[in-house]
């Protein structure tokens, strides 16, 4: 069996993944699980949920590499923030996501007393704001303001054009400076 | 001010909090992965692209075995040569007057 490198690329390492290498699902698990929990907590806003469907979205395709077709899809990424957002959805489904806590340590504490409070109640209130948007909205929301995801992935994974995705963002922005007033 | 309020509010959406993750979590997900199995279902779509491939004839081929087929198609269901029927009936004809002259 050829040996896993962190040379290698993605697809490279899916290609072993599909042979059974576990050093390169090792590899691809530590290069991606930060990013895709991120992504996971935007939508659940709870640490365990957000580590279990991270889990659950690798261990499935260790379990069946063959759910990756490189044929169908362009980029690894692409394809498993998609895996992650339907799973991430199907648990919002079953559940309503866990209200933040309000004795959470939210910002940096050495931070003015004042300004903590206001960021904190900042954070909450848009937090609470951009759960109450349409599925749609939140969802180019959270793709477009994640790390390193470029509009074009974001439509990519929705299954939308870009026009349509600067559209939805728009829409969400102008609810939420409308809900933000105070804030803003 | 319209344009400070898309700012302030492009800010809050990039500097929203996110819980660290706990440290072992890609360890925890590596570990439970070693203890399961690995099942190579194939899907009906994937199925079918590998029966296909093991068919796979090259071009010329698939032309060459078509135009057969057609052929030998067409060969079978035009009826037989009309005039090796008639040649047939003269031959008949002939052996049949033949034969009688023999008896006379």
């Amino acid at each position: 069996m050829a040996a896993a490198g962190p040379d290698q690329d993605d697809h490279e390492l899916l290609a072993l993944i599909q042979d059974g290498n576990g050093q390169a699902f090792a590899l691809l698990v530590e290069r991606h699980t930060e990013r895709f929990y991120r992504l996971a907590y935007r939508y659940l806003q709870n640490r365990e949920a957000a580590e279990d469907v991270v889990q659950d979205a690798f261990l499935k395709l260790w379990e069946n590499p063959a759910l990756w077709q490189p044929e169908r899809n362009s980029k690894f990424t692409t394809w498993f923030y998609r895996v992650v957002v339907n799973l991430c959805l199907d648990l919002r489904k079953k559940k309503k996501p866990a209200a933040l806590d309000d004795d959470m340590p939210l910002i940096d504490e050495r931070a003015p007393v004042d300004e903590i409070m206001i960021r904190a109640q900042e954070q909450r209130t848009l937090e609470k704001e951009i759960d109450a948007l349409p599925e749609r909205q939140r969802q180019a929301l959270n793709l477009c303001f994640d790390e390193g995801l470029s509009n074009q992935e974001a439509a990519e994974i929705m299954g939308l054009n870009l026009k349509a995705l600067q559209s939805l963002i728009m829409r969400a922005k102008t609810t939420l400076k409308e809900r933000m007033k105070a804030y803003l | 001010m319209n344009d400070h309020r898309d700012d302030k509010l492009d800010d809050l959406l990039r500097s929203r909090r996110v819980e660290p993750a706990s440290p072992d979590l890609a360890q925890r997900i590596i570990f439970k992965a070693r203890r399961l199995p690995q099942t190579r279902t194939v899907s009906l779509w994937q199925w079918m692209r590998q029966l296909c491939a093991e068919f796979h004839l090259p071009k010329p081929a698939y032309l060459l075995a078509s135009a057969l087929i057609l052929g030998m198609v067409i060969g079978f269901s035009l009826p037989s040569d009309p005039d090796s029927k008639a040649e047939d009936s003269t031959a008949s004809v002939t052996g049949f007057l033949s034969t009688d002259e023999a008896l006379l």
